[in-house]
């Protein structure tokens, strides 16, 4: 499966998703125009990624750093940890890890909902 | 003799508001005034937070003026409606502001109004509650009409907000929002 790479604009963020070392990076401010239509192929991947990969590929590391998100990219970010949740109750191996920087308390307040929004275990860690 | 544009300066100085822009609205012009907001407030040495809180309602307000206009792209009053968006970031006794405002067809007031009543007079943990509820519900916020988006921004203000209506005509009326982080 061919890896998803898109870069970072002032408004959108880094992603980085390879299917073959099973490391999934998204990283950026998120504010778009269309979160839904920028988010949309992100889905439609990580749709084909959960039905290809074996139980016996190991863990699927999941790696967060969104320094600020507006609404309507929340919306999209909590539709992507519903993917891993529901892949986390199909048996999947997942380690999710979400960066957040220390002096903003926003970053970690906003990391905290995410928590309390799906049942997806995932370190927190301060940079 | 005085010109105008000093006067519109006097206007600007006198309510505090340090960055202003009035017209079409696009994510271009939105991203840079965000990045403008966030430079002037470093170089005063603003906690994170605080520049966090006034870039996020920034961007909201901005966005739903934004969204508002596109819902109306079918409407004859479209250019006047466009044309019409006003936002304003500034200070007062040492806090920072986001005022904003735009025409609305009159028949878009009402369920905007309910929206914002519904919001006055919240707790900070009722707005986490209804924030929750809401990102939770199945609707693209892209959507729902602005919803999510105040909830968001009366989340970040530290007073309640300050919304007015003022009737134009039978077809239009104006809206402004203050917000007070």
């Amino acid at each position: 499966m061919e890896p998803l790479i898109i870069e970072s604009t002032k408004s959108t963020p880094m992603v980085d998703f390879n299917a073959k070392n099973r490391i999934l990076i998204i990283k950026g401010q998120s504010y778009p125009e269309n979160s839904f239509k920028f988010y949309d192929p992100i889905f439609q991947w990580l749709d084909m990624f959960f039905t290809t990969v074996e139980d016996d590929d190991g863990l699927i590391k999941l790696e967060i750093s969104l320094p600020y998100i507006n609404t309507s990219s929340t919306k999209c970010i909590l539709m992507l940890l519903e993917k891993f949740e529901v892949a986390e109750k199909n048996g999947r191996n997942m380690d999710v890890t979400w960066y957040y920087d220390k002096e903003n308390e926003n970053e970690l307040e906003c990391a905290q909902d995410f928590k309390e929004f799906v049942e997806l275990e995932f370190n927190l860690i301060a940079v | 003799m005085k010109s105008r544009l000093t006067d519109i300066q006097d206007v600007l100085g006198s309510s505090g508001i340090s960055i202003c822009f009035s017209g079409r609205f696009s994510q271009g012009l939105i991203e840079e005034i965000g990045d403008a907001v966030k430079m002037h407030m470093e170089s005063e040495d603003r906690p994170k937070n605080d520049i966090f809180n006034v870039f996020s309602i920034f961007v909201e307000q901005s966005q739903n003026i934004k969204n508002y206009v596109i819902s109306k792209e079918q409407s004859p009053g479209r250019n006047r409606i466009a044309s019409s968006a006003t936002i304003c970031i500034g200070q007062e006794d040492d806090r920072y502001f986001v005022w904003s405002g735009n025409i609305m067809e009159n028949s878009d007031v009402a369920p905007l109004l309910a929206k914002l009543n519904k919001l006055v007079g919240v707790s900070k943990d009722e707005l986490k509650k209804l924030y929750k509820v809401q990102i939770m519900s199945d609707l693209n916020p892209e959507q729902t009409g602005a919803g999510i988006g105040l909830i968001d921004i009366a989340k970040r203000s530290s007073q309640p907000l300050e919304f007015s209506v003022d009737n134009l005509d039978e077809t239009y009326s104006r809206f402004e929002l203050k917000v007070i982080v």
